[in-house]
């Protein structure tokens, strides 16, 4: 049995298993840099270490400090997330050495698919079709330019680049035209290095126009490996998925059925155990290629678990103390669609952008799901990913979720910060979102010049009118002012309090 | 009451007509509420309830979907925007220089390229001209809106 858990991890995933762990009742220990002091996660565990040094290297991915922290607070398993240590063999391999159970799947399952290469090997021998590639396994960056821009004139244009240590769209490049090939693979190399310490690329055929699905899996120590139906992740951009949902919109019976029996034959392939997700891409063909599995939880698990009925980080917990998933027949009902808000400016190539949220109000309603690891008064800051909230809605059918999104995010109100949330209400207009035709190739083909708002003259002007009638009315100087002097969009108890008695 | 703002396409001016309840402008009539939000009665006849909040110098409003952003600009400032300089975007580290003083670039030449938030960043020039300054060079640690480069015209 699992009695207490120490979350490896921050920000919103460690919200949603923090509450997972309680809801279980299970006792919670976070952990967190300095610089994540008094963040929204911090604050929902009973208790804290704060982690020592400043930077992800010494903090978040120091794997004797969280394995000390997990000691010394006695705590007997460690989920680690998504992200950072979650697909660290080693981590995983020295967790289950101290006598911690790791809430994940072995060490050796991390290893077979974590790193690409092999993954892809792995894949190939358990007849799962993969798709067409080369690796080249030379840490030499003399070597390997060689050898990478050999395979690149073997498996044609348009390629792309990832590092087999990749992951998140970093260190991956898409290569149309061969006089781009060596800077483009040199700048692959560089950022794989930088994020994950491992500069090896490999090459894959660029298949455009194709569906990004993926199938979850949950494989128990009884014997049972199961799939949770799939969601489609095709809308992407620079390969970081921005719009999910399940079911695919153009996804059949016999198809689903054929993904997971693929994929689960990928998770046998390595003994898997725990919750994972087996990503394809579906080709205009109708063939599907494996592209690769995540071993952990992911970022657009909620529609699946909204379609479902499946707590996936309750199954993960359940799995990993010993005991079988609690998942009855795959049932999948209505629609789900998740959208990802990042602190970006979308019509300034989606640069990231920081600064307080001074205002954050998230839709309400029926059917509405927000996961987030932030809240008003906080400041977006450049130290990690600019991700801030999942909106996830449910609804009956696909039209109608599509409405609900659109009505959330005309709802969600964040100041102070750029965000996405108007180039993603968009989103939920453009002709391929509306008809379920998404590839991956979507937003490039929608905004080939990139993205800007559509005017609305009419409200711009009635903006104007608020700024102004603020500004006249002195509206900053009644909202409570933060320590730093800027005023925030709450109410202060002593303005309330002017006005009444004069 | 006159308010000048700063927009992408040069300063707006805004001239507020007080009413008996509020503020008008271009149709549109405004009602405080009491609390940070403004109760706008749109000149096409909807009701619709902005949030406001004033962040430094900036009015920042969301309305019926919408994001808006005014920086208010003082009476009788001048603008302190440096003239054909580059500025960070964020904080991060410079990994490359592409461009030497005295280079001819033109208006999408990548002069620089930064990280920050884990992403590579390119920074290209807005404009023709010749690349004046370079003020930093690979490895460097930049803060937010540091000058990178300098172009002139």
């Amino acid at each position: 049995m699992i009695t207490k858990v120490l979350v490896a991890n921050r920000g919103e995933i460690a919200c949603r298993i923090l509450r997972a762990c309680r809801e279980a009742g299970i006792l919670t220990v976070a952990v967190c840099a300095p610089n994540d002091q008094g963040t929204l996660f911090t604050e929902m565990a009973d208790e804290l270490i704060v982690l020592n040094g400043d930077t992800i290297a010494t903090t978040y991915l120091d794997q004797e400090q969280i394995i000390q922290a997990a000691l010394s607070t006695g705590s007997d398993a460690i989920h680690p997330g998504f992200g950072f240590l979650s697909e660290r063999a080693p981590f995983a391999r020295s967790v289950k050495q101290s006598g911690i159970i790791w809430i994940g799947p072995s060490p050796e399952a991390i290893e077979q698919m974590g790193d690409k290469m092999t993954a892809r090997q792995t894949m190939r021998n358990a007849g799962v079709p993969v798709i067409p590639g080369e690796e080249v396994e030379s840490e030499d960056q003399h070597d390997a330019m060689a050898a990478l821009l050999s395979a690149s004139e073997r498996v044609g244009y348009p390629l792309l680049l990832k590092a087999s240590s990749g992951g998140g769209g970093k260190g991956m490049r898409a290569v149309y035209d061969p006089a781009d090939f060596l800077q483009s693979a040199e700048g692959a190399r560089r950022e794989a290095l930088a994020a994950f310490g491992d500069g090896r690329i490999y090459i894959e055929r660029l298949l455009n126009g194709s569906k990004h699905i993926e199938i979850q899996v949950l494989a128990d120590r009884h014997g049972r490996t199961i799939h949770l139906g799939e969601r489609e992740c095709s809308v992407q951009r620079r390969h970081q998925k921005v719009f999910e949902e399940a079911p695919g919109p153009t996804m059949t019976p016999e198809l689903r059925e054929a993904m997971g029996q693929a994929a689960i034959q990928a998770a046998q392939a390595v003994s898997y155990e725990g919750a994972g997700t087996v990503e394809f891409l579906l080709a205009p063909t109708g063939e599907f290629f494996f592209l690769e599995m995540n071993t952990r939880i992911q970022v657009e698990h909620p529609v699946t678990e909204l379609v479902t009925g499946t707590d996936i980080v309750r199954e993960q917990l359940r799995i990993a103390s010993g005991q079988p998933m609690s998942c009855g027949e795959l049932n999948i009902r209505g629609h789900a669609i998740e959208v990802r808000l990042y602190a970006e400016d979308a019509s300034n190539n989606f640069l990231p952008s920081i600064g307080p949220l001074a205002v954050f109000r998230p839709p309400e309603g029926p059917g509405i799901r927000l996961d987030t690891g932030v809240r008003e008064g906080d400041d977006v800051t450049p130290n990690y990913d600019p991700m801030l909230a999942k909106l996830i809605v449910w609804a009956p059918s696909r039209e109608e979720a599509l409405q609900r999104m659109r009505r959330a995010l005309d709802d969600f109100v964040i100041l102070g910060t750029t965000t996405n949330v108007r180039f993603l209400r968009e989103l939920c207009d453009a002709q391929p979102i509306v008809d379920g035709t998404t590839t991956t190739t979507t937003i490039d083909d929608h905004w080939p010049n990139g993205w800007n708002p559509i005017a609305a003259p009419l409200l711009e002007d009635a903006s104007l009118l608020a700024a102004a009638a603020g500004e006249t009315m002195g509206l900053h100087r009644t909202l409570a002012a933060r320590p730093d002097g800027e005023s925030l969009g709450l109410p202060s108890p002593f303005s309330t309090l002017s006005r009444r008695y004069p | 009451m006159q308010h000048q703002f700063s927009s992408p396409d040069g300063p707006v001016e805004v001239s507020l007509t007080r009413t008996d309840s509020g503020y008008a402008l271009a149709g549109h009539l405004l009602e405080p509420t009491g609390d940070a939000r403004l109760k706008i009665r749109l000149s096409d006849g909807r009701i619709a309830y902005a949030h406001v909040a004033k962040v430094g110098d900036v009015w920042w409003v969301h309305l019926h979907g919408q994001t808006y952003r005014w920086e208010r600009i003082e009476p009788g400032s001048t603008s302190s925007q440096h003239e054909g300089g580059l500025v960070a975007p964020m904080p991060g580290k410079v990994l490359e220089v592409l461009v030497k003083t005295g280079e001819e670039v033109q208006s999408g030449t990548p002069l620089m390229v930064l990280e920050a938030m884990k992403m590579e960043h390119r920074i290209v020039a807005a404009k023709d001209g010749v690349v004046t300054a370079v003020h930093f060079e690979a490895g460097d640690q930049v803060t937010q809106g540091a000058v990178l480069l300098e172009l002139d015209e």
